[in-house]
C-alpha cells in the first residue's frame, strides 16, 4: 500500500493511516465514502447543503385522491426531517436535523397513474435536479416502472402505495423498499379473520380490475380462502377505470354468491360498491375489501360500508394503541385539518425510515445505505416495531383488519371502522423466493 | 355465465345502456348530418351537462330542477361554441374542424377539473325512484328503469321535434343539403346555432340523467365519446333513427358479450363496427354517398 | 416539388444536422434537460411519418399509437427475453411489425375517408390498447410493462461504445432522427411525394388522372406506421422500460397536437410541438406553479392556434419569409395568329394492346343507368371513328353528364357494353381507363387548387409516365424519364407556359378552363372527352378555346359535350343528339339543325323553317 506521494509506506504510516480512517468513521458528519466512486447521483446530489427528494404522484384521475393523501404523507416528514420533530425521531434515532445535517428539499410531478409519466418524471428528477431519493406511487404499474428506473439510474426508489405482489416479487430491485401491506399479506390477514366470522364453506364472488396488481390479490384471496371451505361462484373481470359495472354486478348478482370481495382500488372501488348498492348486492351479501383505498368510506357513505370487512395499513383509531400513531395523527391533523389515511402514513414512514438508513450508513452512497436497510433493524412505527427482510426488500409489519361500523355507533364523524384485529406481520409473509423476487446488484 | 335470470338481466340492462347511448348519439348525428362538423367535444359536453345539474341538485335539492337546469346550460354552452368558434370553421377543411373540436374537448375537461377536482361528484336519484324494484327473477335498480323511461321519452320528444314541427322539417331539410335552404331565403346561421344546441342538450340531458347511475368524473367523456362514434358508425352519419337503431344494438352488444367475458364487451362493439364498415359503409340506416 | 438550385435542396437537411449538432450545448441553459431533449427528438421522429399521413396527405389519423406500441413492444419483448441481441436489429424487427399491422389496419381504415376514417382510427387505437392489456399481457407485461429494455452496443471492431443515458442517449436519437429526416425528405421530394399532395387536394381527380390512390394511400399509411413502430423502440431504450400508454389513445391525440402546434406539413412541425409541449409541461407544473392545470393551458394554446395561426409555428415563420405572390400579368391569350406555334403537344400514345381491331375507337351498346327509381340514361348505342370530332349536345336534363361518366366509368352502367379500341372496359374503373387512353375534362373545374399549374399538369403526366401505381419513394421527381418533356408540351399545348408556376388559385377563369383540358391531354389520350368545355367563358375566349380544340385534335379523337349550338356546328363533324337519356338523332350539323324531333325537344315545338 503506497500513501499519495508514491512512497512504500512503513508499518507506522500504516497504522496511522487506519487510526485516521476509524476516527474519520465516527465524526458525524464525514462522508466514509469519500474515497467511493461516483454512482447514480452520488455524490453530486450531496455535495451541497440540501438534498432533493423528488416525489411523483398521481394528483389526476382514478388515482388522485389517495394520491393526495400519500402527498402528504411525505410533505409532513420532510417538515419534521427538516425541524428535528421528536415523532420523526422516535423513528429514526440518529437524526437530529436535517439528513446527515442537510436539509430537505423536494419536488413534485404529476404522473396521472402512469408508469410513462411516473418514469419520466423520475428521470428528470434525477437528470436535472440530481434527486438523492425518488419516491410515490399509488398504481403498482408505477411502482414497477420506477423500480426497474432506480436500478437502473442507481438512485433509491421507495413506493408509497403499491399492492401487487410483483412488487417485491419477481420485480424487486435492490434499489427499491415497500412499506406498505400487498396482496398475500392482506388475503393472508383477512382471510381467518372472514372465515371465523361469517363461516365456513362460503361463495364467493370476486370483482377484479384487470391488471396485476388485481390478478396477484384475487388468486391470494382464493388461496387462503380455501383452507375455510370457500368457493369461488363468480370472478368478474372489469377494465381499469370502467364507469358502468352494471354487467359485471349483474352476474355478480345472479351468481348466488354469499360474499362480494371487491378488489378494484381508488375510485373504482367508490364506483363499483354505489353500483353495487343499486343492484341491491349489499343487501344479500356481505361485502369485503381486502385492500382498503384510502378514504373510502367517506366516499361511499357510512351507510354502505357498516359491516363491510377490510385489510388496511393504518386507521386513525389505532391512537389508542400505538403512541407513535397518537402523535402522528395529531400532528397531522394539525397541519391538514383532518385525519390521516394509510396513504399519509405509507409516505410518512417510508421517509422516516429512509432517513434513519440514511443516517446509520453515514452517507448518502447509494450501496451503503442499501446495507443498512438490509441489516434489518427493529424501527418503532406507528404500528409497532417493523423490519426491513434483506431478502426482498419488503417491510415486516402488521396488518389491520377493520369492518365498518353502523352509522349509529360512529362516536364521531371520521368514527368508520372498528379494528377487529392487528395481525402480525411475520406469519403473512411469504417465503422471500415464493415470488420470484431476485434482487439485481447494488453497483 | 349463461342462464336466463342472467340474460333477460342483461338485455334489460342492453336497453337501458342502449337508449342512454342513443340519445347521446342522436345529437352527435343531426351536428354532423346538419353542420358537417363531427363533434369531438361530445363526450366533454356529456360530462359538462352532468357537473352543471350537479350543481344545480346541490343548490336546490330537486333532481328535476337539476335535469332542467343541466339541459339549459348545455343549450346555452352548444350555441356560444357555435357562434364563437365553429361558425369560423365550416368552409376550413374536415380536419380542421376536427382538430378544433377536439381541442375544445380538452379545454372542457380541463375546467371542470380545475373547479371540481378529480374526485367524483355524484347526485342522488329522486325518493321515488330509489332502491331497487323485483320483475319476477331479477331485481334491478328502480332508477335504472327510470332512465330507460327517460331516455325513451327524450327520443320521442326528439322525435317530435324533427318530424313534425316546421323547424324540425328545416332542420331535416338542413341535414339533406344546408346550401339548398340557404338559398331558400331560411336563415341558415340560426338553424346551425339551434342545431349545435339541440345536439349539446342531448349529450348534456344524458349526461345528467346518467349522474346517479354512474358518478362523474372530469374524464367520464371519453369512453362515451368512442362508443357515440361507434353507434353513429353503425346506424349510419346523420340519420336519427339510424342513432337510435345504432345505441340499441350497441347497448345489447355491450351487456350480452359480458354474460360470455365482460372484458371484451367493447372489443366486440368495436368488431361490428368494423363489420358494419366493411360490408355496408354508410351504416344501416345511413344513405349511401354521405361523407 | 419546385425544382431548386443545387445546394439549396439541401438547406432543411443541413439546417436539421447543424441544429441536432449544437443543441446539446444549448438548450441546457434554456431549462431543457437531457431526458426532455431525448423524448423531444423521439416525439419528432414519431410525427415525422404522422406529418407524412396528415401534413402531406391530408390523413388525420387518431390511431398512430397503436403502430407506436407494436414497434416498441415487439422490440422489446425480443430484448429482454434475449431472443435477440443486437438493439438496432430488434428495433428494426419492431418497425416491420409495425408496418405488418399497418398493412393490416390500412386495408380496413382506408376504405373510407375524412370523419369516417378518423373515427375508425379512433377505435382501431382502443382495440390495440385492449388487446396489449389483457389477451396478451403475458407477452406485453399488462399494465406493468416491459422493464430492463437495454440500451445499444456498437462494436465496430476498433471502437466499442455502449451508449448511456442522458446525452450519450441523445447522439444515438438524433442519429436515428437525422436518417429518418432524410428518408421524409425524399420521400416528399420524389414522384409518390408529389402524388400525396395531389390527393390531399382532390383525390377524385387523381384518380381519373391514372392514378391508384388506393394503392398509394396505403403506401403512406404503411410508412407512417413503420416511423411510428421506430420511434416506439426508441421509446423503449430511452427509458429502460416499454410502458403500456404507449398504446392509449391520450398518445395518439397528443402527437396530433404537437404536430398542429408545430406546424402540419412541414416535417419539423412535429419536433418544434413536441419541444413546446414537454417544456410548457415541465414549466407550467414546475415554476408557474399551475400544477393540474397544465394541461388546460396546452388545451387553449392549441385551441388558439388552430384558430388563427394554422400553419402552426414552422409553417407560421416559413410564412413570414415566404416571397409575395407575383402580380398577374395580363392574361396570355392563346396565340391565334400563328399557327406555326401549334406545337404538337404530347402525342396520343395508344396503350390498348394491337388486336387488329379496324372498327370505331369507341363503341358503346345499350348503356343504360338507373338511379334506384331515376332512368338517367336508357339503351344508348354510340360509336365513334377513330380521329373524329363528335358533339353531343341536348337539352338540361337529357344525360350527357350521366353518359360521360359511364363512358369514362366513373359510374358502372346499370347494363350495356362499352369498348375501347375494340377491348371491352365496361366497368373497369376510372384509372385504369385512363391509363388505357381515354379520359375527360371535367365541366366544372377539377383542378389541384393548392398546387402551381406546372405541378397540375406534373400530376397527370406521372400517371402516363409511370402507370397506375409504382411505389418509387426514393427517386427524384424530376428523374422520371420523359416527365419533364411531356409537362413542358403539354403546357405549350394548352399556352400556359408563361404561368406555369403560379399557383392555380390565382389564374383567370378562362386559364383555368384551359388548365383543365391540360390535364387530360397530359395523359397522352387517343380518345378526349371534353364535358362543356366552353361553359362561363366570354365570347373572345370561347374564339380561343375552339382554336385550341382544332389544335388538338390532332392525331386523337375527340367527343365534345357543350350547350354552344354555334360553336358545335361549327365544329364538330358529326353530332349526337340526347333526349331524356336516350338517344334522338345522330347525323352531321346540318341534318341535325332540320330535323324536326330535335327541333321538339329543343323549342317544344316545330318552328317555321
Amino acid at each position: 500500500m503506497t500513501d499519495s506521494v508514491g512512497r512504500v509506506s512503513s508499518r507506522r504510516a500504516i497504522i496511522q493511516g487506519a487510526a485516521a480512517g476509524a476516527v474519520a468513521t465516527l465524526l458525524p458528519g464525514t462522508s466514509q465514502a469519500a474515497n467511493e466512486p461516483a454512482i447514480g447521483t452520488y455524490p453530486a446530489g450531496s455535495s451541497g447543503d440540501t438534498v432533493f427528494i423528488g416525489i411523483t404522484i398521481p394528483r389526476t384521475g382514478t388515482y388522485a385522491v389517495p394520491g393526495e393523501d400519500v402527498l402528504k404523507g411525505y410533505q409532513l416528514a420532510i417538515e419534521h426531517l427538516n425541524a428535528g420533530d421528536p415523532l420523526i425521531r422516535m423513528i429514526s434515532p440518529h437524526t437530529s436535523k436535517g439528513v446527515l445535517g442537510k436539509q430537505v428539499t423536494s419536488g413534485v410531478a404529476d404522473s396521472g397513474a402512469k408508469p410513462n409519466d411516473a418514469v419520466q418524471n423520475g428521470s428528470r428528477f434525477i437528470s436535472q435536479n440530481k434527486a438523492v431519493l425518488i419516491t410515490g406511487s399509488v398504481s403498482s404499474a408505477e411502482a414497477v416502472a420506477l423500480n426497474k428506473l432506480a436500478q437502473r439510474e442507481k438512485v433509491i426508489y421507495l413506493p408509497g402505495i403499491s399492492g401487487s405482489n410483483d412488487t417485491t416479487g419477481k420485480d424487486c430491485v435492490r434499489y427499491s423498499f415497500r412499506e406498505c401491506f400487498y396482496g398475500q399479506t392482506a388475503a393472508a390477514a383477512i382471510a381467518p379473520v372472514m372465515v371465523k366470522n361469517i363461516g365456513k364453506n362460503k361463495k364467493a364472488a370476486y370483482l377484479v380490475p384487470d391488471y396485476t396488481y388485481g390478478h396477484t390479490v384475487h388468486q391470494s384471496m382464493e388461496q387462503f380462502l380455501k383452507a375455510g371451505g370457500w368457493t369461488t361462484a363468480t370472478a368478474q373481470v372489469a377494465p381499469l377505470g370502467a364507469p358502468d359495472y352494471s354487467s359485471y354486478l349483474l352476474n355478480i348478482a345472479n351468481s348466488g354468491a354469499d360474499v362480494f370481495i371487491n378488489i378494484n382500488f381508488g375510485n373504482d372501488a367508490v364506483q363499483s360498491i354505489k353500483q353495487a348498492q343499486q343492484f341491491g348486492i349489499l343487501g344479500k351479501q356481505i361485502l369485503s375489501v381486502p385492500y382498503n383505498t384510502p378514504f373510502l368510506a367517506r366516499d361511499v357513505g357510512a351507510d354502505l360500508m357498516a359491516g363491510v370487512y377490510a385489510a388496511t395499513d393504518f386507521w386513525w383509531t389505532l391512537e389508542d394503541r400505538f403512541p407513535l400513531a397518537k402523535q402522528f395523527v395529531a400532528a397531522f391533523e394539525k397541519k391538514f385539518g383532518y385525519k390521516p389515511e394509510w396513504g399519509a402514513n405509507a409516505g410518512y414512514m417510508q421517509l422516516a425510515m429512509w432517513a434513519d438508513a440514511v443516517e446509520r450508513a453515514k452517507s448518502f452512497y447509494p450501496p451503503d445505505i442499501i446495507k443498512a436497510y438490509e441489516a434489518g433493524p427493529e424501527i418503532q412505527s406507528t404500528v409497532g416495531p417493523v423490519r426491513f427482510r434483506g431478502a426482498d426488500h419488503q417491510l415486516i409489519r402488521p396488518v389491520i383488519i377493520e369492518r365498518g361500523k353502523k352509522k349509529a355507533d360512529m362516536k364521531s364523524a371520521d368514527d368508520y371502522y372498528e379494528v377487529l384485529e392487528v395481525v402480525p406481520g411475520e406469519g403473512l409473509m411469504q417465503a422471500p423466493d415464493a415470488f420470484g423476487c431476485s434482487l439485481g446488484p447494488a453497483t | 355465465m349463461l342462464s336466463w335470470p342472467n340474460f333477460f338481466s342483461q338485455f334489460f340492462n342492453g336497453l337501458a345502456l342502449g337508449a342512454l347511448l342513443a340519445l347521446i348519439s342522436s345529437g352527435l348525428t343531426i351536428i354532423y348530418g346538419t353542420l358537417g362538423v363531427l363533434n369531438l367535444a361530445h363526450g366533454a359536453m356529456f360530462m359538462l351537462g352532468g357537473y352543471a345539474g350537479f350543481v344545480a341538485w346541490q343548490h336546490t335539492g330537486s333532481f328535476a330542477l337539476a335535469v332542467l337546469a343541466g339541459s339549459l346550460f348545455m343549450v346555452v354552452v352548444g350555441v356560444l361554441i357555435e357562434r364563437v368558434v365553429i361558425r369560423n370553421f365550416y368552409r376550413r377543411p374536415h380536419e380542421d374542424q376536427i382538430l378544433v373540436t377536439f381541442g375544445i374537448g380538452i379545454v372542457l375537461v380541463e375546467l371542470v377539473r380545475l373547479g371540481f377536482g378529480s374526485d367524483t361528484v355524484s347526485i342522488q336519484p329522486p325518493a321515488w325512484a330509489m332502491g331497487v324494484t323485483p320483475l319476477g327473477f331479477l331485481i334491478y335498480p328502480t332508477y335504472r328503469i327510470v332512465v330507460l323511461g327517460i331516455a325513451a321519452a327524450a327520443l320521442l320528444v326528439l322525435y317530435f321535434v324533427l318530424y313534425r314541427t316546421r323547424i324540425g322539417m328545416i332542420v331535416r331539410a338542413g341535414i339533406e343539403d344546408s346550401g339548398m335552404v340557404d338559398i331558400l331565403g331560411i336563415n341558415v346561421n340560426h338553424v346551425f346555432m339551434l342545431v349545435f344546441g339541440i345536439g349539446a342538450m342531448a349529450a348534456g340531458f344524458a349526461g345528467i340523467v346518467n349522474a346517479p347511475v354512474v358518478a362523474l368524473t372530469p374524464d367520464a367523456g371519453d369512453t362515451i365519446l368512442v362508443e357515440t362514434f361507434v353507434v353513429v358508425v353503425i346506424g349510419g352519419v346523420g340519420s336519427f333513427p339510424g342513432a337510435v337503431l345504432g345505441g340499441l344494438i350497441a347497448g345489447e352488444i355491450l351487456s350480452l358479450t359480458s354474460m360470455v367475458d365482460p372484458s371484451y364487451s367493447e372489443v366486440m362493439l368495436f368488431a361490428v363496427m368494423t363489420l358494419v364498415l366493411v360490408l355496408r359503409p354508410q351504416g344501416l340506416l345511413g344513405q349511401q354517398g354521405r361523407a | 416539388m419546385r425544382r431548386s438550385a443545387g445546394w439549396r435542396r439541401w438547406w432543411p437537411e443541413a439546417a436539421a444536422a447543424a441544429g441536432l449538432l449544437i443543441a446539446p450545448f444549448v438548450l441546457p441553459f434554456l431549462g431543457f434537460s437531457p431526458d426532455t431533449v431525448n423524448r423531444i427528438v423521439v416525439w419528432g421522429l414519431f410525427g415525422l411519418g404522422f406529418d407524412l399521413l396528415f401534413g402531406y396527405t391530408g390523413l388525420l389519423s387518431f390511431g398512430q399509437s397503436a403502430f407506436f406500441g407494436t414497434g416498441g413492444f415487439i422490440a422489446a419483448y425480443l430484448l429482454t427475453k434475449n431472443l435477440i441481441a443486437s438493439v438496432l436489429l430488434a428495433l428494426c424487427i419492431g418497425t416491420i411489425g409495425a408496418a405488418i399491422a399497418g398493412v393490416l389496419v390500412g386495408l380496413i381504415a382506408l376504405r373510407r375517408t375524412g370523419i369516417y376514417f378518423a373515427m375508425i382510427t379512433v377505435a382501431i387505437a382502443e382495440v390495440f390498447f385492449f388487446v396489449e392489456n389483457s389477451p396478451l399481457s403475458d407477452y406485453t407485461g399488462g399494465e406493468n410493462g416491459i422493464p430492463g429494455v437495454p440500451a445499444p452496443a456498437f462494436d465496430l471492431g476498433f471502437l466499442k461504445f455502449q451508449v448511456g443515458t442522458g446525452w450519450s442517449m441523445y447522439w444515438f436519437l438524433a442519429a436515428c432522427f437525422f436518417v429518418g429526416l432524410v428518408i421524409a425528405r425524399r420521400i416528399v421530394a420524389s414522384p409518390v411525394g408529389a402524388i400525396l399532395v395531389a390527393i390531399r387536394d382532390n383525390p377524385q381527380r387523381v384518380q381519373a388522372l391514372g392514378h391508384s390512390t388506393g394503392a398509394y394511400k396505403l403506401v403512406i399509411f404503411v410508412i407512417a406506421a413503420a416511423y411510428a413502430g421506430f420511434a416506439g423502440g426508441l421509446l423503449g431504450v430511452l427509458q429502460g422500460y416499454m410502458p403500456p400508454d404507449a398504446f392509449t389513445f391520450d398518445t395518439s391525440g397528443q402527437l396530433v397536437i404537437q404536430t398542429v402546434i408545430g406546424g402540419t406539413g412541414t416535417l419539423f412541425g412535429p419536433l418544434a410541438g413536441a419541444a413546446v409541449w414537454l417544456y410548457l409541461r415541465d414549466f407550467l407544473q414546475g415554476p408557474m406553479g399551475l400544477g393540474n392545470a397544465w394541461r388546460l393551458g396546452l388545451g387553449l394554446i392549441f385551441v388558439l392556434l388552430v384558430c388563427f395561426l394554422r400553419r402552426g409555428i414552422i409553417g407560421g415563420i416559413r410564412q413570414l419569409f415566404a416571397r409575395p405572390p407575383a402580380p398577374a400579368p395580363e392574361e396570355t391569350p392563346i396565340a391565334l395568329a400563328a399557327p406555326t406555334l401549334v406545337s404538337v403537344g404530347p402525342a396520343a400514345r395508344r396503350r390498348v394492346p394491337e388486336n387488329g381491331h379496324s372498327g370505331p375507337i369507341l363503341q358503346a351498346q345499350g348503356l343504360t343507368k338507373r338511379y334506384g327509381g331515376l332512368l338517367a340514361n336508357r339503351d344508348i348505342t354510340f360509336s365513334v371513328e377513330e380521329g373524329e370530332l363528335r358533339g353531343v349536345i341536348g337539352p338540361n336534363g337529357a344525360g350527357k353528364s350521366t353518359f360521360f361518366k359511364m363512358l369514362t366509368c366513373e359510374v358502372p352502367p346499370t347494363s350495356g357494353t362499352i369498348r375501347f379500341h375494340g377491348h371491352d372496359i365496361t366497368g373497369r374503373g376510372v384509372a385504369q381507363v385512363c391509363q388505357l387512353g381515354l379520359t375527360k375534362s371535367y365541366q366544372v373545374n377539377q383542378l389541384f387548387v393548392r398546387l402551381t399549374v406546372r405541378q397540375n399538369v406534373t400530376i397527370a403526366a406521372l400517371a402516363e409516365r409511370r402507370g397506375m401505381f409504382k411505389p418509387d419513394l426514393l427517386r427524384g421527381l424530376h428523374r422520371v424519364p420523359g416527365l419533364d418533356v411531356q409537362v413542358e408540351q403539354t403546357l405549350a399545348l394548352v399556352n400556359l407556359s408563361a404561368r406555369a408556376d403560379t399557383p392555380v388559385a390565382e389564374l383567370a377563369y378562362g386559364e383555368k378552363r384551359r388548365l383543365e383540358i391540360g390535364l387530360a391531354l397530359a395523359s397522352s389520350p387517343t380518345l378526349l372527352l371534353l364535358d362543356e368545355p366552353l361553359a362561363g367563358m366570354s365570347p373572345r375566349e370561347r374564339a380561343e378555346t375552339v382554336q385550341l380544340l382544332r389544335n388538338i385534335r390532332r392525331g386523337r379523337t375527340l367527343v365534345i359535350v357543350e350547350h354552344d349550338m354555334d360553336a358545335m356546328f361549327d365544329l364538330a363533324e358529326r353530332i349526337t343528339v340526347l333526349h331524356e337519356g336516350t338517344l334522338l338523332a345522330e347525323g352531321t350539323p346540318a341534318e341535325i339543325q332540320r330535323n324536326s324531333f330535335v327541333q321538339e325537344a329543343y323549342l317544344g315545338g316545330v318552328a317555321a323553317a
